[in-house]
């Protein structure tokens, strides 16, 4: 049994667990930056980023090396860590908000709703004028969050409790619906089908620096709302009906968080296609380390998120190299792994 | 009908000298040069079953050169119009998309989709198949069902004359297959040349979407060995995803693309001139880029010429 005061204190704000997370995040951001499919020595690395940000002209040996790093690397791995670290707040908020520790974009059926938004927009070439990409990001947070609403109301209806597998359930289900209209579609409209084929595989290769404005701006908003809303999310945790009696507006928040959970699936899946099990994992390892307490759990994941995807994207970047692996891939296997190692010896504890 | 077999075995070694032949010649033997005129009394005298060994070692006989085909290779469609038995055609594979007539023949689901209901609905002699996605109990069930199964599997140029020599001879159109196999070696040979210290690299897949390339053992990979051009990914298998940086790196003198342009925002060209950190690549600096979207460099059929033919001008112009 621990007493109040040991309690109180796991409960509270420790500078320590942030400062380790933040510099092992720092590191693996810099291994990641440093090492890639060309070998680039780190004084160069360092040099060459240097040049960039204070405009010196470089040596014409190193202007290629500039490229490579520069417009290349950097703006992926940043775009990594961002993706990364939404997909993750999004997993931990929902685990929270549902009361159900599978919840996540992909067994919500969030993430594969957002492709076929996306791949509706290629398919029948929605676009807003002047933003080449803009129809499908517009396309995958509408169909993300058409697709939540759709979810939940429907799990609501058949046994009124979100906690329960119903929700999960329906999650599968639909997002096998969603995935078999993918195909339709994709056969439908052959002319397209190398586009849109290669797009449901996703990439984060050719992420730009546009691509990393975008997703801090989500991020910053919707994770600093995510954020402020841990409180709640705390009492959704212990139950609806209990954060009813202390005053929470239930039906706001539910659907604050939901909005928020779509738009940042909705514009990780249109720049990085959809990546599994992230969102699911993270938040569970980062549970075991700094307790279920969503002000500590939520800073934690997006920290944590980041450096997972970072180092899953650097396995996918150089293991095969010159050849890539889809990073799906590496989070899938790794992660499934760590996640049934830390379950078991949890479990196995109690 | 040992006779006979004789007889295919001499005809394919006349093939193999690049020579037209023809296959039931009693005569060919005797004389090259009577080919034509042999070929003219064939039909009346000699017995006009033919025998293939098909790509996977398989021998098949038929009564009579095939009337009713079913094919469910893009390539294999090429072939049979570009030998003229196009009208023999009576279904095709959902992606077979050339020529332009080739679209008005009924499709049929291929690859791991395959129906054999809709094929054995068109009632065929002959059905041509690839093996890729492609099984032996499919092969099983048509032969029960009196369909002469022939597997086509080119992997190289030499595959795709064998492929075209192969089907000729089963829609007896042998002329036209030796011709057809002519004027691609003819083309082939134009644009032959010796190590020009130059490197291509092939874009399968845009950026946008993640980059694929075309490494070892493609067609692209040969082609462009043929016009004596280093493909930057050579060291690759098969198609594979890779590596933005490599591409900077490798730093390739010319780049194809074979992205379909739907008519909006930038061409695929275009695109890749815009991308960030590729504007030191050789390539790109010269605009030495070619779209190539129409599946020429892919196909193991009669258009590799002309892939490999627009290729040589891009490269020489």
């Amino acid at each position: 049994m621990m007493d109040i005061n040991a309690l109180a204190k796991k409960n509270k704000f420790r500078f320590l667990d942030y400062a380790v997370f933040g510099v092992i995040m720092l590191i693996v951001f810099v291994l990641c930056v440093a090492i890639g499919s060309v070998r680039v020595s780190f004084f160069d690395t360092v040099k060459v980023i240097w040049s960039a940000i204070w405009n010196i002209p470089l040596p014409e040996e190193l202007v290629n090396t500039s490229s490579i790093i520069v417009s290349v690397r950097l703006p992926r791995v940043i775009c990594v860590a961002l993706v990364g670290a939404s997909l993750s707040i999004c997993g931990g908020s929902m685990q929270g908000l549902l009361r159900n520790p599978l919840a996540d974009g992909s067994t919500l059926g969030v993430s594969t709703g957002a492709s076929l938004g996306a791949v509706i927009s290629i398919a029948f070439g929605i676009t807003l004028p002047n933003f080449p990409l803009s129809g499908t990001m517009v396309m995958a947070m509408l169909f993300a969050f058409l697709s939540i609403l759709f979810i939940i109301s429907l799990a609501n209806k058949i046994d009124g409790s979100l906690s329960t597998n119903t929700i999960i359930l329906i999650g599968v289900i639909y997002s096998m619906f969603a995935t078999s209209i993918i195909s339709l579609i994709t056969v439908m409209a052959s002319d397209k089908v190398k586009q849109i084929t290669f797009w449901t595989m996703g990439s984060l290769q050719g992420s730009t620096y546009t691509n990393v404005v975008i997703l801090s701006v989500v991020l910053l908003i919707c994770g600093a709302v995510l954020l402020s809303l841990s409180e709640e999310l705390n009492a959704f945790a212990i139950g609806e009906e209990n954060a009813r009696h202390i005053g929470v507006d239930v039906k706001k928040v539910r659907l604050i968080v939901l909005i928020l959970v779509s738009v940042l699936i909705g514009v990780c899946v249109s720049i990085g296609g959809s990546i599994a099990f992230v969102g699911l994992v993270t938040p569970h390892i980062v549970r075991m380390i700094v307790g279920p307490n969503y002000k500590k759990l939520l800073p934690a994941s997006i920290i944590c998120g980041a450096t997972f995807l970072m180092l899953a994207d650097l396995i996918a970047r150089i293991i095969l190299n010159p050849a890539e692996l889809p990073i799906g891939v590496v989070t899938s296997f790794v992660g499934a792994i760590v996640f049934v190692i830390i379950f078991y010896r949890t479990r196995k504890g109690k | 009908m040992k006779n006979l077999k004789k007889l295919f075995l001499v005809a394919m070694a006349v093939l193999m000298l690049g020579i037209t032949s023809c296959t039931a010649a009693t005569t060919v033997t005797s004389t090259v040069t009577n080919t034509q005129t042999v070929t003219e009394t064939k039909t009346v005298t000699v017995d006009p079953s033919v025998t293939v060994t098909d790509m996977t070692g398989r021998t098949i006989t038929l009564d009579q050169p095939a009337t009713r085909v079913v094919a469910l290779t893009a390539a294999d469609c090429e072939i049979l119009y570009a030998i003229g038995a196009g009208d023999t055609l009576v279904g095709r594979g959902e992606y077979c998309d050339y020529p332009v007539d080739v679209m008005s023949v009924a499709s049929v689901q291929s690859g791991y989709e395959t129906n054999i209901e809709q094929i054995l609905a068109l009632k065929p002699q002959v059905l041509l198949m690839g093996t890729m996605a492609q099984t032996e109990d499919q092969v099983k069930q048509l032969e029960a069902a009196g369909v002469h199964v022939v597997v086509s599997d080119a992997q190289d140029i030499a595959g795709t004359y064998q492929a075209i020599e192969m089907i000729g001879k089963l829609m007896g159109k042998e002329d036209n297959a030796a011709n057809l196999i002519k004027s691609m070696k003819a083309t082939f040979d134009k644009v032959s040349a010796k190590d020009t210290g130059k490197s291509i690299y092939f874009e399968v897949s845009p950026l946008q979407w993640g980059l694929w390339s075309a490494g070892k053992g493609t067609f692209m990979d040969e082609i462009a060995n043929l016009c004596g051009l280093k493909n930057i990914f050579g060291d690759i298998d098969g198609w594979a995803a890779v590596s933005e940086e490599q591409v900077i790196e490798r730093n390739p003198d010319y780049i194809v693309t074979i992205t379909m342009y739907y008519g909006e925002g930038p061409t695929p060209e275009e695109e890749i001139i815009s991308r960030a950190g590729w504007s030191n690549i050789t390539a790109v600096k010269n605009n030495a880029i070619l779209n190539l979207p129409n599946n020429e460099l892919s196909r193991p059929g009669p258009r590799l010429a002309d892939g490999a033919l627009a290729l040589y001008d891009f490269v020489n112009k």
